[in-house]
């Protein structure tokens, strides 16, 4: 006699026929046999069958599945055997399936982030702190969900096998990716968080307050990074404002000590009103820098309102006031600097989880306000956060352009000579280039917003098919990218090229229609679902929209974009060698780009949304798709022996190339990625001490036409004394040794675009690359004087 | 070091380089070269490290290049066209190994270069020390009158300082050669870009907190 059951997970159940009496009846019911009477028969035989071969009076949950299958084709139930069988299987892959996620989550909770690379995926994130773990709890299970959900089969497949990668998979069904914001118009007015009205900003001080708050705000409603588009010309404002009211006060405040006793000067509260005369009669603000017309009727109205007011000490009044509150301002606009640097690299988005991935773009505004947000900006970049350590963020970016800052003599010359000074030492600013022929072309001179942005990683919307009036950088961004694994093409074409294109060919089919489909879902979201970046008119005519409205039209002004990674590794697989080591293989590596770019081409034309190429940034998946591929093909030399592929179109870091030579191969890219790219030069030794050298470099990228270049240099840090450059074993200032004492000399190195602060956040691929780069041109042999 | 033991181990490159007729070319050998190096003087640089030092330094960071033998023969023509097909290099620096012990092919290299690089030497040996020693050594002269810095002196440990720029121990100078022979006597140059802006000639107070 049966009478306990053994059940999988190893606990005991008391053993109930009528369970098995129901499983038969709903196998029966899925065969379209109605007699379930005989039901209630089959339980019986079953609980017989096993009575019979169990010693102990217990049955085992498969012993059980096989008695119930046997009795079922005894009693010529062939069909529901059948059904039943497949019910079973079902309930197993379910098992599993619930059990795979559990396994995930187990190793989400339990092990720590230094150890696993899963928890690494995103170096921005601390998977060790309780809301990176909830956040990483959410993310598995959404992956799971739109996977078995939103993913066609074929779609499922290629992602799920590594032939594609769906980019913040995540979020499949939730957001977009990123925007360039235009605090301008932003602030214009005031804003909404949602949580309570913010007035239009009235100082400095409040401008940076609010641009940091705005990034953090629409970080929570896109899954990529935050950008200012121009963020000297929307911060200008404020230090204008901040000037105008401290000339104003100060210009009381030196009255009322240089009038003589009786005189009729305006204190503090009626200055307002004289100030307000004074710009409404002369058409001119309180400038810093000079404003004649005003400062004239200023000074007439002052007098007619104090004829005993001596006329030298007014203008003595008047030159003091300037005078000090062009200091004031230049004060002010440095703490809002440090301010605004701070923020941003302790604020939280994301139930806490993650500090927003901002981005600045300047360097193009010649205004006294703009300059002054700039140069304070650089100044504080270079003095490092509280104890001098590198900030993190934002991704600064200086905006190059022939005529305003690149030549001796431009107006803002010195601007880019400080950012090549700050950048030698905290490896931000990157450097854009407006003049690039692929950028300039959408230039208009006085419209700003047709000058390129980037996105920090590197990511560029520019021009506009669904809308080609406005081929603007601001109040736009990147809808979603998918890349594909270029080197498994290439190896399983066997060195075929015309096998390799027709596969690449069918991979971008592929994915154009799950980028389609991941359009669809985000059109069909609603303003609502995106509070702040719809709700206030962030995104591009978002602002005509109502709150229940479909963002589908707006959204078009986004890019649907395909990327890709380690054509290096390509050409190896295709052609025995890659792009660095020889002309023909450029020509290669070119056609194959090209390849894409047209397909995306083609694509825009036909559906007049913005299809376009983007040179991957690689984190997570330069070691995702190399370890499947080394599971499937095996080590292939040049293809599959390291830990990662070679992030885009990159010379690969492992190989040894002159800087010139990396960038005049590198720069032919740009023109073909119009959704980004970036070309990074490494350079070895104390870049700080040699800031002629990042500036030939930098003038060299220009130059070649490169869209977005950095130089990659070891920025090191020695906390105990707080020394910031290269430091080896010993640090040069304090002659600590690093393996004396537990305290670590810290090591700021770049990651996809981002700065990480120590190597344990880099996951394992990314620590691979770091170790492997090859500083170029450089053999490392040192020099004699040293 | 005195002089006459540096004299017992003087180098079998510069007794070659001596001997050498004018119509044949020199003969440099070579322990290595780099591109784009930033840490031997300012702007991007090619660096020729030269084979064979008899002043062996304790400290010293390449003591692989003070065996006369090894390193590989080249030719100035042929640093040259190496130096050429950099682009973005502005500046060449000789180092070492001691590149006085091959005065002359250097010299003849510096001559192809300048003056669209700016050429700087190494040496272990002093600017007064190369003096006397191009009393016996005319291609010592040659080679000073072919270059524009001079970064002299051994390295010593005891004065070391990670903390200069473009040198490795505090005796060492930064010289403007033209200067100095013109003089005489030792000039320091006043180049900011190698003695910094505040000319110091080391790490600006601004580096670090």
């Amino acid at each position: 006699m049966v009478t306990e059951i053994l059940k999988r997970d190893g606990r005991l159940d008391s053993y109930d026929e009528s369970k098995i009496v129901r499983a038969v009846e709903r196998a029966m019911r899925d065969s379209g046999r109605s007699d379930f009477s005989s039901a209630a028969t089959l339980g019986v035989k079953v609980s017989d069958e096993l009575s019979a071969v169990s010693k102990d009076g217990r049955a085992s949950v498969d012993e059980v599945q096989k008695a119930v299958e046997t009795a079922l084709v005894k009693a010529g139930y062939e069909d529901v055997a059948k059904s039943f069988r497949l019910f079973r299987a079902d309930r197993t892959r379910t098992r599993e399936k619930n059990s795979a996620l559990m396994h995930t989550f187990d190793e989400i909770t339990t092990r720590d982030a230094r150890d696993s690379d899963l928890k690494r995926d995103n170096a921005n994130v601390d998977g060790d702190t309780a809301m990176g773990t909830m956040l990483q709890y959410g993310a598995t299970a959404a992956k799971e969900y739109n996977e078995k959900f939103l993913l066609r089969p074929e779609q499922a497949k290629a992602y799920r096998e590594g032939d594609i990668h769906i980019h913040d998979f995540d979020f499949y069904a939730l957001t977009m990716t990123c925007c360039q914001i235009d605090l301008i118009k932003l602030f214009h007015g005031g804003f909404s968080t949602g949580h309570g009205f913010l007035r239009e900003p009235n100082d400095i001080r409040s401008y940076a307050a609010l641009a940091c708050i705005a990034i953090q705000s629409n970080q929570n409603d896109q899954h990529g990074g935050q950008s200012i588009a121009q963020f000297d010309r929307g911060l200008a404002p404020g230090v204008a404002k901040t000037f105008a009211k401290r000339y104003r006060t100060d210009l009381a405040e030196a009255l009322s000590l240089l009038a003589p006793d009786g005189a009729a000067v305006p204190d503090a509260d009626r200055m307002k009103a004289v100030f307000a005369t004074a710009e409404a009669r002369s058409g001119e603000k309180p400038l810093l820098g000079g404003s004649p017309a005003f400062d004239a009727a200023l000074r007439a109205d002052i007098l007619a309102a104090a004829p005993e007011l001596p006329e030298a000490a007014l203008d003595k009044a008047l030159a003091y006031a300037r005078k000090t509150a062009e200091k004031e301002t230049d004060e002010a606009t440095y703490q809002a600097m440090e301010a605004l640097i701070h923020n941003l690299n302790t604020m939280h988005s994301r139930a806490g989880a993650q500090t927003p991935f901002s981005s600045i773009n300047y360097g193009t505004d010649t205004s006294p306000e703009g300059r002054m947000v700039v140069r304070n900006l650089l100044l504080t970049t270079e003095k490092g956060l509280g104890h001098g350590e590198t900030p993190i963020f934002p991704i600064q970016i200086f905006r190059v352009k022939d005529g305003v800052n690149y030549n001796p003599g431009d107006p803002n010359y010195d601007l880019f000579q400080l950012s090549c000074r700050v950048s030698a030492k905290r490896l931000f600013p990157n450097f854009s280039f407006v003049d690039a022929p692929y950028n300039i072309q959408y230039y208009k001179p006085g419209h700003p917003e047709t000058e390129v942005s980037y996105m920090g990683c590197r990511t560029r919307v520019l021009a506009n098919v669904h809308d080609p009036d406005r081929a603007i950088s601001t109040g736009r961004g990147n809808l979603s990218f998918t890349s594909i694994n270029l080197p498994r093409l290439a190896i399983e074409a066997h060195g075929n090229e015309a096998k390799f294109f027709a596969g690449l060919d069918a991979m971008m089919d592929l994915v154009a229609q799950q980028l389609m489909d991941r359009f669809e879902i985000q059109a069909r979201r609603k303003v609502k679902n995106f509070p702040f970046l719809m709700g206030q008119g962030v995104w591009l005519d978002s602002d005509k929209l109502h709150w229940n409205d479909e963002v589908r039209e707006v959204i078009k002004h986004g890019t649907l974009t395909m990327g890709f990674i380690g054509l290096a590794e390509t050409l190896v697989a295709l052609y025995g060698h890659h792009h660095g080591e020889s002309d023909e293989m450029q020509q290669k590596g070119l056609a194959i780009i090209r390849r894409m770019r047209e397909y995306c081409d083609a694509l825009s034309a036909k559906t007049k949304l913005n299809w376009t190429l983007i040179a991957t940034p690689a984190e997570g998946l330069s070691g995702r798709f190399i370890r499947m591929d080394k599971k499937r093909y095996g080590i292939i030399p040049g293809v599959t022996d390291h830990e990662y592929y070679t992030n885009s179109f990159h010379i690969p870091v492992y190989y040894k190339i002159g800087a010139m030579e990396k960038i005049r191969k590198e720069a032919p890219y740009h023109a073909l990625t119009n959704a980004g790219h970036i070309t990074y030069v490494e350079l070895d030794g104390d870049m700080a001490r040699n800031v002629k050298a990042f500036e030939a470099v930098i003038r060299a990228m220009h130059d070649a036409g490169i869209g977005y270049g950095s130089v990659n240099h070891p920025v090191d840090r020695d906390p105990v004394c707080g020394y910031n450059g290269v430091i080896g074993e010993v640090c040069p200032k304090c002659g600590r040794r690093e393996s004396d004492e537990l305290i670590k000399f810290e090591r700021i190195r770049r990651i996809t675009g981002y700065l990480v602060g120590t190597l344990d956040r880099f996951n394992d691929a990314k620590r691979a690359e770091e170790h492997d780069r090859v500083k170029h041109g450089l053999g490392g042999s040192g020099s004699a004087g040293a | 070091m005195n002089q006459s033991s540096a004299e017992q181990r003087t180098s079998p490159a510069r007794a070659a380089d001596s001997m050498e007729s004018a119509a044949r070319e020199r003969v440099i050998r070579l322990a290595g070269f780099d591109q784009d190096g930033i840490a031997d003087g300012p702007g991007l640089r090619c660096v020729v490290f030269v084979q064979g030092c008899p002043h062996h330094c304790p400290g010293c960071q390449n003591p692989q290049t003070w065996a006369w033998e090894g390193g590989a023969e080249t030719t100035p023509s042929e640093l040259r066209d190496r130096i050429f097909s950099t682009v973005l290099d502005t500046g060449v620096t000789f180092s070492g190994g001691e590149p006085f012990e091959q005065a002359d092919a250097l010299a003849d290299l510096a001559q192809m270069l300048r003056p669209r690089y700016d050429v700087a030497s190494y040496s272990g040996y002093t600017f007064e020390g190369l003096l006397k020693l191009s009393e016996k050594r005319p291609g010592v002269m040659r080679l000073l009158r072919s270059i524009d810095i001079l970064v002299d002196g051994p390295f010593v440990q005891a004065r070391a300082d990670r903390l200069l720029l473009f040198r490795g121990s505090g005796n060492q100078r930064i010289l403007d050669v033209p200067a100095s022979l013109a003089a005489g006597s030792a000039v320091w140059t006043k180049d900011p870009a190698w003695v910094g802006e505040d000319g110091s000639a080391r790490v600006a107070g601004a580096a670090f907190e």
